[in-house]
C-alpha cells in the first residue's frame, strides 16, 4: 500500500534565538528557557554561539535535544548543517555570507534551511537557492545592533515581504507592543534574543506574542 | 586513500590567499593541501574549497577541510581535519561516510591512541617543534614522543609544528608518514620551490 507524504507542518510564527552567552555559563540560561516554553506555543529555538567551539556547541545541541518541547517546535543551530546532523537537529538558519542553502541540502535533505536577510538582492540569492524561510532585520531600533546604523524601518519589512512568497520573520526590537506592525507589513512571524532573556517573564511574553502572531 | 609515505601536507596560512598558496604548493609536490581559515564566512569558504579541490584534483592530490564536515561534503573535498575541539570523527564519519578521510589532532600519544580508536584514517601529531603558527598550550613534544606516537597506533602520522626543511628529514626517520606545514612554504620568498625543497628532503630520507 503507498502512503501519501504528509505535508510538513507550518513553521511556528516565533522565532527564539540564543543569547550567545553559553561560552559564559555553559548554556545553562539557554537549556532553562527551553524547559520554559508553554506546551501550546510552538517556537523556532535557534541556537547561536558564535564563542562556542564546534565540540561544545555540539554537547550543548545535544542537551537541548534532550528536552521535550512544545508540539510543532524546530530547533535550529547557527550556520553549521554538520552540526544540525549530528545533534538530529530539524534545520540550520544560515547567516547572509554563510554557504548557500542549494550546497547544503545536497547532503542534509530534510533540513529546514534558514537565511538572514539585508537587502532585496539578499533575498533574492536566498530565494534562488532554495530557502524555506527568510530572516530580516534589524526592523526596529536595539541595542546589539546600533553599531551597524540606523535600523532597516517596518517600510522595507513591507517591500520585501510583498517581493517575496517565502515566509520572513521580523528581528530587532521586536516586542508584543509593535510586532502587529510588523505582521501587517506582511512578516510570517517575528524573532528576537534579548526580549526572550529574562527566563521569569518568558512565559509570559511568549503568550503575548502568541495572541498576535495567531489572531 | 592516504598519499603514500614520505608525503607533504600544506595548510593553508590566514595571511595569505588559501587558493593562490595551494597552487603554489601542488607546483611544488604537496599531496595534502588543509584548507584551514577559522574567520573566513561560510560562502568564502565553500568558494575557496571548490577553488582548491579542482585544483588537487588536477593533480591526484587530496584537499582536506579543517573542521568544517559541512563545507567539505558541499565542495565535494576529499576529507576533513578535526581538531580535539571540533566534532568528533565518529560524527563527522557518519556524514562523510568510508571513502572520505577524516584526520585528527593530537597533541599526545592517548589522544593518538583514542583518534585510532575513533575511526581516524590519519593523525596529525604536534607540535613536534616549537611554532610561531599557532598559540600552544602545550611544549613541543620532540622526536621522542612522535616515535612513541607511531610504535603505538597503526595509522599514518603526520608530524607537524615548526617543520623545515631542515629537520623535515628527521621526522620521517622518526616514523612519521608525512610532515604538515605552513609558514615554511607559506612565508618563503618562492612558496613552490620551498614545498619542492622540503619534498626532496624527505623523498631522501631512509625510514
Amino acid at each position: 500500500m503507498e502512503h501519501k507524504k504528509l505535508p510538513p507542518p507550518p513553521l511556528p510564527r516565533i522565532c527564539i534565538i540564543s543569547s550567545g552567552e553559553a561560552y559564559a555559563d555553559k548554556g545553562v540560561l539557554l537549556l532553562e528557557q527551553l524547559k520554559l516554553l508553554p506546551a501550546d506555543i510552538p517556537c523556532i529555538v535557534q541556537i547561536r554561539e558564535k564563542h562556542l567551539d564546534t565540540r561544545h556547541i555540539l554537547t550543548l545541541a545535544m542537551k537541548a535535544r534532550e528536552i521535550k518541547l512544545p508540539e510543532g517546535s524546530l530547533l535550529l543551530c547557527n550556520e553549521r548543517a554538520d552540526v544540525a546532523l549530528a545533534a538530529a537537529f530539524d534545520g540550520v538558519h544560515l547567516p547572509e555570507n554563510a554557504c548557500h542553502p542549494d550546497k547544503l541540502r545536497i547532503f542534509a535533505p530534510n533540513l529546514i534551511f534558514g537565511c538572514s536577510i539585508h537587502s532585496p538582492a539578499a533575498l533574492h540569492v536566498a530565494e534562488q537557492s532554495g530557502a524555506d524561510y527568510l530572516l530580516f532585520g534589524p526592523v526596529f531600533d536595539t541595542p546589539s545592533k546600533r553599531k551597524y546604523g540606523p535600523p532597516q524601518g517596518l517600510k522595507k519589512l513591507g517591500e520585501l515581504c510583498r517581493a517575496s512568497s517565502l515566509p520572513i520573520y521580523a528581528l530587532g526590537g521586536v516586542t508584543p507592543h509593535n510586532a502587529a506592525l510588523c505582521m501587517d507589513e506582511g512578516a510570517y512571524g517575528t524573532a528576537g534574543l534579548s526580549i526572550f532573556r529574562d527566563s521569569v517573564r518568558l512565559p509570559d511574553i511568549l503568550e503575548q506574542f502568541h495572541r498576535i502572531l495567531y489572531p | 586513500m592516504i598519499p603514500s609515505s614520505p608525503f607533504l601536507c600544506v595548510i593553508t596560512d590566514e595571511a595569505f590567499c588559501p587558493v593562490a598558496l595551494a597552487e603554489e604548493a601542488l607546483k611544488g609536490g604537496a599531496a595534502m593541501i588543509q584548507l584551514r581559515h577559522k574567520t573566513a564566512s561560510g560562502h568564502q569558504l565553500f568558494t575557496w574549497a571548490v577553488e582548491i579541490r579542482k585544483r588537487c584534483r588536477e593533480h591526484h592530490a587530496l584537499c582536506i577541510i579543517n573542521d568544517r564536515v559541512d563545507i567539505a561534503l558541499a565542495s565535494e573535498a576529499d576529507g576533513v581535519h578535526l581538531g580535539q575541539d571540533d566534532l568528533p570523527a565518529a560524527a563527522a564519519r557518519k556524514m562523510l561516510g568510508n571513502t572520505s578521510i577524516i584526520g585528527v589532532s593530537a597533541s599526545s600519544v592517548e589522544e593518538a591512541v583514542q583518534a585510532e580508536k575513533d575511526g581516524a584514517d590519519y593523525i596529525g601529531f604536534g607540535h613536534i617543534y616549537p611554532t610561531v603558527s599557532k598559540l600552544k598550550e602545550h611544549p613541543p613534544l620532540g622526536l621522542e614522543n612522535l616515535q612513541k606516537a607511531v610504535e603505538a597506533i597503526s595509522l599514518p602520522v603526520v608530524a607537524i609544528g615548526g617543520i623545515n626543511v631542515e629537520n623535515a628529514p628527521l621526522l620521517i626517520s622518526h616514523g612519521a608518514s608525512g610532515v604538515a606545514v605552513i609558514s615554511a612554504v607559506s612565508r618563503a620568498k618562492e612558496p613552490s620551490m620551498a614545498a619542492h625543497e622540503i619534498l626532496c628532503a624527505i623523498k631522501t630520507t631512509m625510514r
